[in-house]
């Protein structure tokens, strides 16, 4: 327990996270004297909790896979929406697309990914230094969707910090899709100036199910990044370029796919400035500001070459945020703005308009001490979305109409200590998101989903207002949450099927509106805290969604009850655990959506980590899917034709010095 | 010295991003309609009616095809209608081709030589069932509910109502 409350606390001072230095300091003391004062601020030891449960270092090593919804896909709360193994967006809380948000780096990543299941998540999880699930109040200084949520993908392109040299060398292979991965980066500082370069590859083959091979999902990436920092007295300055780039397949022969599968290429590139301004006597008073230019481009073949559809997306965003640690009775305040330019063409068989939108943003969060040890953190968002359609042969020109959007969304979250290490949270919440340029202008076949979908250029923004009870507590020898949560949307977003078919292509048309949902759940998990000996793990999380017009009847896509749990035993240098995945079957389902049967798989891990001459070394053996069974993913498109990945045998080396 | 250092850093991130992509990041391809139809009409070459679809509701006195086992339909012309039911042409252009999935192809065969129109072959007796597609690269713009197709009792080539000479005529 005090080793772990320890590590939160001097976790939270490195990460200059909302835990106020002053108060810090004294949790540190408090811990060694064994009293914690009933005046130390909930909220600020919360977030530093949560932190906890960041995925980094050795869980990360542990979890690591082909893709970021794949290596996070045992967090509460998390699954996986997917169409072939590259094809792996999360979900969160059974919201999925443009619900959740990835950041790179605390700004946006840029790609497609949001829009369709065949659109791949344009970033390497084997460099990935951290994968954070944001919670709570947080999400808003990120994006509107309180009720989703933000996945942080953290590497520190820009090597602000001053060690003197470090690097790492990882190296992953499989035989389930068979194939490898590598990465190797670097970084160095000397007289104030950092540099950092990074690269890495993968090159993936066809996916080996439990029923035979399923072709056309062979993964190719290769990505790379370089990075400096200049610090100038009281000031940071520093720059970095990374790209990305991929070729991948989609498999074909299921309803509503190509025939012979589609074959992806996709590049990115991320120009990133960063200054930052650290004040003499309150180091945490930053001023940081970021400015991401993006370019990404996305293009689909069909058979013999031709090109089925293409994206090209140019995308500005600058981000200025200012930290206060300590003003006057609030504490962790973050203030911020955002203006955001992206321009969107397509080519091919895309039936949505070429577009250019803008955003403008304020964000803000603080903390506030209130009665007895009640804590309250608040949290806002308010800015506006602005969409400017082009003419294009494939859009309908009345529908073609420039939109505005207002939007706003507010988090609360009170916090009380229950008792020492235990918490209690309730947050409410309005969410909102402006509709996506595919929800306002698409015109056409979508071949993902088997239907024809229309947008409705009149569509109000996305809203609706929700809550989730959260009890964490963190005891001497185990350590558990469990939460509820509920949305209620006042205007949910999705296609919904207007009874009418396309006579040309004979789909059932589909036009988005906004409806009345529900979507309530809770999620669970329990750990050991022994950094030797036993330990256990476990983890669970159910969703509903239903829409109050079709008489309650089930939302799509919504993930079945799922349990993982772990055993294992930790040695100095060796840990070994058993584990299992469960899921029930999904039998909440849509109108034209087929149910998904249970399964359970096991697998087990080995974990052998030294230091030897300065560096650190690790191996990580996995067994997964031991028994070879049959995995349908309610939110794989290809549950239909084939199971998921079956027995896989994997390797993760890495070192770090 | 390190000021220069760090400025020269900067230049060329900044020029290796923009000599990488810049502004030039845009489609190669131009965004394509579909070939949208709300109905398809099957002629025999005298111009009568042989099959009938609107809007998914078939034309019930032209509602199947008949060719005989080991024989040749005659050939089949196709029209397509539009949102007003009126008659348009097939597209002219290289990348639309016709397309047709048979139900058994152990009964039926399709006889194609280009263009909007085929022929019906007849390999044994009995039913199965004929999709029409207007296909586009590796995808269909348009298609057919399931047309029934009946093939009748196997003739002698010579006994076929259509003989193959009979097209080139």
């Amino acid at each position: 327990m005090k080793t772990n409350l320890l590590r939160v606390a001097i976790g939270s001072l490195l990460c200059g996270g909302f835990l106020p230095f002053s108060f810090a300091q004294e949790f540190v003391q408090d811990l060694g004297s064994e009293t914690i004062e009933d005046d130390n601020p909930t909220q600020a030891l919360l977030e530093g909790l949560r932190e906890e449960d960041d995925l980094r270092d050795e869980k990360l090593e542990r979890e690591l896979s082909t893709t970021i919804a794949e290596t996070i896909r045992n967090e509460p709360d998390v699954a996986i929406r997917s169409m072939g193994p590259a094809a792996a967006r999360p979900v969160i809380k059974g919201l999925s697309g443009s619900h959740v948000e990835v950041t790179e780096d605390g700004s946006f990543s840029g790609d497609m990914s949001a829009t369709s299941p065949d659109h791949a998540v344009a970033s390497e999880v084997l460099t990935a230094h951290r994968l954070r699930v944001l919670r709570g109040p947080r999400i808003l200084l990120y994006s509107y969707s309180a009720a989703g949520g933000v996945v942080q993908v953290e590497r520190g392109d820009i090597p602000f910090n001053d060690s003197l040299f470090n690097g790492f060398v990882t190296w992953y292979a499989e035989n389930g899709q068979p194939g490898y991965a590598t990465a190797a980066g670097m970084s160095a500082s000397a007289m104030g100036v950092s540099v950092k370069g990074e690269i890495s590859g993968r090159h993936m083959g066809d996916l080996h199910t439990p029923t035979g091979k399923l072709k056309n999902t062979q993964i190719d990436n290769g990505s790379g990044a370089v990075g400096a920092a200049y610090k100038l007295g009281q000031f940071r300055l520093g720059a970095s370029f990374r790209w990305f780039d991929s070729d991948y397949g989609i498999p074909g022969g299921f309803i509503g796919g190509h025939p012979n599968g589609v074959d992806i290429s996709l590049w990115k590139r991320d120009l990133t400035l960063r200054g930052l301004y650290l004040p003499t006597k309150a180091k945490q008073d930053t001023l940081d500001v970021t400015m991401r230019i993006n370019r990404y481009h996305h293009t689909e073949f069909e058979g013999a070459g031709a090109v089925g559809a293409e994206f090209a997306v140019n995308q500005e965003n600058l981000r200025l945020e200012k930290v206060m640690a300590n003003p006057g009775p609030l504490f962790g305040v973050r203030l911020g703005a955002e203006l955001d330019s992206r321009s969107v063409k397509m080519g091919g068989y895309v039936f949505t308009p070429p577009t250019r939108s803008y955003a403008a943003t304020a964000f803000a969060a603080a903390s506030l001490g209130g009665w007895r040890g009640l804590e309250m953190t608040f949290s806002g968002r308010f800015g506006g979305a602005f969409f400017r359609p082009h003419e294009s042969v494939v859009a309908d020109k009345d529908a073609l109409e420039d939109r505005d959007f207002a939007l706003w969304a507010l988090d609360a979250e009170f916090s009380q200590r229950v008792g020492l290490g235990k918490f209690l949270t309730f947050d409410i919440f309005r969410t909102t998101r402006a509709p996506t340029i595919e929800e306002l202008y698409n015109q056409g076949p979508h071949l993902a989903a088997y239907t024809y979908e229309k947008g409705d250029s009149k569509l109000d923004a996305e809203s609706g207002y929700g809550a989730e009870l959260e009890y964490r507590s963190y005891g001497e020898f185990v350590s558990w949450r469990v939460a509820a949560h509920g949305t209620w949307f006042t205007n949910h977003l999705a296609p919904r099927a207007t009874g009418d078919t396309n006579w040309s292509q004979l789909l059932p048309i589909y036009r988005v509106r906004g409806d009345e949902a529900l979507l309530y759940g809770a999620s669970a998990s329990a750990q050991t805290v022994a950094e030797q000996g036993l330990r256990a793990a476990t983890s669970a999380s159910y969703v509903r969604g239903v829409f109050r017009d079709t008489d309650w009847g089930d939302m799509p896509q919504i993930p079945p009850f799922k349990i993982h749990g772990e055993l294992g035993y930790i040695w100095q240098h060796l840990q070994t655990s058993v584990y299992s995945d469960f899921a029930l079957a999904q039998r909440f389902v849509d109108k034209y959506e087929e149910e998904t049967p249970s399964y359970i798989i096991f697998g087990f891990i080995i974990e052998i980590r030294w230091k030897l001459a300065l560096a650190h070394y690790s191996l990580v053996f996995r067994a997964d899917n031991l028994l070879d069974a049959d995995v349908r993913n309610h939110l794989s498109r290809l549950k239909s034709i084939m199971p998921e990945k079956g027995r896989n045998f994997s390797i993760l080396a890495n070192m770090k010095f | 010295m390190i000021k220069k250092f760090s400025l020269a850093v900067l230049s060329i991130l900044l020029c290796a991003f923009f000599a990488a992509c810049g502004d030039d990041n845009s489609t190669s391809t131009d965004q394509h309609e579909h070939f949208e139809v709300e109905g398809w009409n099957l002629y025999w070459p005298d111009w009568s009616l042989a099959y009938s679809v609107y809007r998914g509701k078939i034309d019930e006195k032209h509602n199947e095809l008949h060719v005989n086992a080991n024989c040749l339909s005659e050939h089949l012309n196709i029209k397509f209608l539009d949102e007003n039911k009126k008659e348009v042409a097939g597209p002219k252009d290289d990348e639309h081709t016709l397309g047709w999935e048979v139900g058994d192809k152990k009964i039926l065969d399709i006889e194609w030589e280009g263009g909007w129109g085929f022929h019906l072959k007849g390999v044994k007796e009995g039913k199965t069932t004929l999709i029409l597609k207007v296909n586009h690269h590796d995808h269909a713009d348009a298609r057919t509910p399931e047309i029934s197709i009946i093939v009748d009792k196997a003739l002698k080539a010579e006994e076929c109502p259509f003989q193959e000479d009979e097209d080139e005529d």
